[in-house]
């Protein structure tokens, strides 16, 4: 009863914004993965760490089989591909580390498997824990400079968390993607009750939400936004209850609203398309994030538990 | 209002995940290239406008996410594409195998005459070759396609695909465009047509200046 009580509280003053220097403990805290009673802590991370490290041991020599070869593939392809321009994720080193999460993960959840994007999913915890061992610029440090068990640490951590976070959101990545389908179809409903300008516009210019929104679902937001920004997002997400599989929605919808003028002045089918698809965020910081999630916070309130009575 | 263009069609790249699809659209539209690019997450969109004897003809181009998981998605898009690109990898013997399902499923949830093309892309990776060009040929000849081995990289037979599939799909659509150039007077061209009537791009693709 009382964790129950002190979880609350530290929901409550995450959703926020959580502090750099307390983020890391706090999002173990949060993901459910970390216990908040402080005695059962060390044992549960100890126990927790070593059994994916079993994981590692059993299974990760497998991915040459015939079984798993077409999803250690996949990864293999993938992970160069992941934030490419930011050096810490083209480190050997670290390259190793997604591999292995990602692989693992994979095997363990076969209903989904491996789908790209879930790649992406796992660098705001990477990056949040390897924060605690960095005084500054995170995006170019050096990992195999840090001792060997603390860069396991960090990468049992990641997974854990990871896997968290897609329990959550499963049926975005199973056959035919049904979570994400209708979650755009949620998404269109809603854009349509809130902002008939902008729904009437796609219309017009025959813009479907599944060519702009697919991968706002599939990936979070994560390829429309800076790194820094989807880290402060996942506080809030994780600070709410269903955030990543429920409130992201909100947040989407005010994500497209926040373009409304650069929208209604496009003129054709491509103008449009290329916009939504390439959504000048590169500014973007915390106070931008903030409103986007307040914003999302009052649709939320005025549409979640009372869908049908309000229209503009 | 000066013409933008005379007609409007729709390409879409398919192929597996990894043979260069992103790259090969890059290169042919904003004739850049990175080595190590972002994976395609569902579809992207990119559009040029080439001229093909004397007609200015703006083609979107769809470039789709190779893994198979996508492909409920994706094959939403086959229905409304005029040509198809199957890129496959002449380093990866599996993608060149892969063509032949990629080709079935066009077969099945695109239009009869949609035109498609063969396209081998890396082939300034020749040190790690594992598809023959003979092999390539063969395959294109066998389905009734034009080949051609590209590189995004080195921008080797980039502008020559993209034209030949879009001359194709011109010369597959002549009947309709023919038709469309007689109804309409000297002065109008198709894409003013559209202007006048307050028809947007999109609207025009399903009614006038494409065949979607």
């Amino acid at each position: 009863m009382y964790s129950h009580i002190i979880y609350n509280e530290l929901r409550k003053h995450s959703w926020s914004g959580i502090p750099r220097e307390v983020r890391p403990i706090t999002w173990r805290l949060l993901s459910g993965y970390l216990p908040v009673n402080m005695e059962r802590r060390d044992l549960v991370l100890k126990r927790k760490r070593d059994e994916y490290f079993g994981f590692i041991e059993q299974y990760y020599h497998s991915r040459t089989d015939e079984t798993y070869k077409d999803t250690y593939r996949q990864i293999h392809i993938d992970i160069p591909r992941t934030n490419p321009l930011i050096p810490l994720f083209q480190q050997p080193a670290v390259q190793e580390v997604f591999e292995r999460i990602l692989f693992i993960w994979a095997i363990r959840h076969p209903a989904s498997g491996y789908v790209q994007g879930i790649n992406d999913l796992v660098t705001p915890f990477f990056v949040v824990f390897l924060s605690e061992f960095v005084e500054e610029d995170v995006e170019n440090f050096d990992v195999a400079s840090l001792p060997l068990e603390t860069q396991r640490n960090i990468e049992a951590d990641s997974f854990w968390c990871m896997t968290k976070l897609l329990d959550g959101i499963q049926d975005n990545y199973t056959f035919a993607q049904p979570g994400i389908q209708n979650k755009v179809k949620a998404l269109e409903e809603l854009v349509s009750r809130i902002d008939e300008d902008i729904h009437n516009y796609f219309k017009r210019y025959e813009v479907e939400y599944l060519q702009f929104a697919f991968r706002w679902m599939n990936n979070l937001l994560m390829r429309e936004l800076p790194l820094r920004c989807t880290i402060r997002l996942w506080d809030t997400y994780q600070a709410e209850q269903e955030g990543f599989s429920h409130f992201h929605l909100y947040v989407c919808a005010a994500f497209l609203i926040e373009w409304r003028k650069e929208i209604l002045s496009m003129v054709d089918f491509q103008g449009l398309l290329m916009l939504l698809q390439n959504l000048p965020t590169i500014h973007w910081g915390n106070e931008e994030v903030g409103l986007l999630l307040a914003e999302a916070y009052r649709l939320k309130y005025m549409f979640a538990d009372a869908p049908n009575h309000y229209k503009r | 209002m000066a013409k933008q263009y005379d007609v409007l069609f729709r390409l879409l790249l398919l192929g597996d995940s990894g043979v260069g699809k992103t790259c090969l659209l890059c290169r042919f539209t904003d004739n850049e290239f990175h080595p190590s690019h972002i994976s395609t997450i569902g579809v992207d969109f990119k559009m040029k406008t080439l001229e093909i004897d004397g007609i200015k003809v703006r083609i979107q181009i769809w470039d789709t996410a190779g893994q198979e998981r996508y492909q409920t998605i994706t094959k939403q898009y086959y229905r409304r594409a005029q040509g198809i690109f199957l890129v496959y990898d002449i380093t990866s013997e599996r993608s060149f195998q892969h063509i032949m399902k990629w080709a079935s499923d066009v077969d099945e949830y695109a239009p009869d005459n949609i035109q498609r093309i063969l396209i081998g892309n890396k082939s300034d990776e020749e040190e790690k070759r594992q598809v023959a060009t003979g092999q390539g040929n063969k395959l294109a000849k066998d389905y009734g396609m034009d080949f051609f081995e590209t590189s995004a990289s080195t921008n080797y037979n980039i502008t020559e695909s993209f034209t030949r599939l879009a001359e194709q799909v011109l010369a597959a659509n002549k009947k309709d465009l023919d038709l469309l150039r007689a109804s309409v007077t000297d002065e109008l061209n198709l894409a003013a047509l559209e202007e006048e009537e307050g028809i947007t791009d999109g609207a025009a693709a399903s009614q006038k200046g494409c065949w979607c």
